[in-house]
């Protein structure tokens, strides 16, 4: 019985989970894709459910902007101030794109939630940035 | 769609909260836990910015 129990008190702890760092190529592909698709990238290293949970943050937060008549900035050479927006706009992937061809984010200045939907707008790209930031460091094995 | 601001506040605050707790936490406890502390801190800091910014008439 006491041997038992030096056992419990002087076993080893688990030896921590070991991470395998995928090659830099693979690692970018999969980054690529999760800048295009939100979430795309974990749900390719095999975290279907973070990915999905993220999926579903960005996609929710640019629909809710859209609606409520957030502004989509293009690349403006005229208003360099823009580009910073337009930075924080692309963030979202092919999103951005569809919504750009569909006219949606032109933005009505005179709608009362005007501002707060082209924050969410600039929000949701932003978070898409740093989700695929955070693959990369999954894919790397910097993170488990 | 109009959403009040204090409902625009709860629903910016969720998503970036959650968002927030899954990169920065690895643990589901953690997660929540943080999750929870960044919600509620959202939350706080609107709360006190908007009643220092009452008095001054902007």
């Amino acid at each position: 019985m006491a041997q038992v129990n030096d056992q419990e008190h002087f076993s080893t702890p688990p030896a921590p989970e070991e991470l395998k760092p995928m090659n830099m190529a693979a690692t970018l592909a999969i980054c690529s894709g999760g800048w295009l698709v939100p979430g795309l990238a974990h749900v390719l290293i095999g975290r279907w459910v973070r990915g999905l949970i993220f999926a579903t943050c960005v996609l929710l937060m640019f629909a809710f902007g859209l609606a409520m008549h957030g502004k989509l900035y293009d690349l403006e050479f005229d208003e360099p101030l823009h580009v910073f927006a337009f930075i924080a706009n692309i963030g979202t992937g092919i999103p951005y794109w569809i919504a750009e061809r569909l006219n949606l984010g032109i933005g009505t200045m005179t709608f009362p939630s005007y501002d707060y939907g082209t924050t969410y707008l600039w929000v949701c790209g932003l978070l898409n940035y740093l989700i695929v930031l955070d693959a990369f460091d999954i894919a790397q094995g910097r993170k488990p | 769609m109009i959403l009040s601001h204090f409902i625009a506040l709860l629903l910016f605050a969720l998503i970036v909260s959650t968002v927030f707790a899954l990169i920065t936490k690895n643990e589901p406890r953690e997660q929540f836990r943080y999750g929870v502390f960044v919600f509620l801190s959202f939350l706080a800091v609107a709360f006190a910015v908007g009643w220092i910014m009452y008095p001054v008439p902007l």
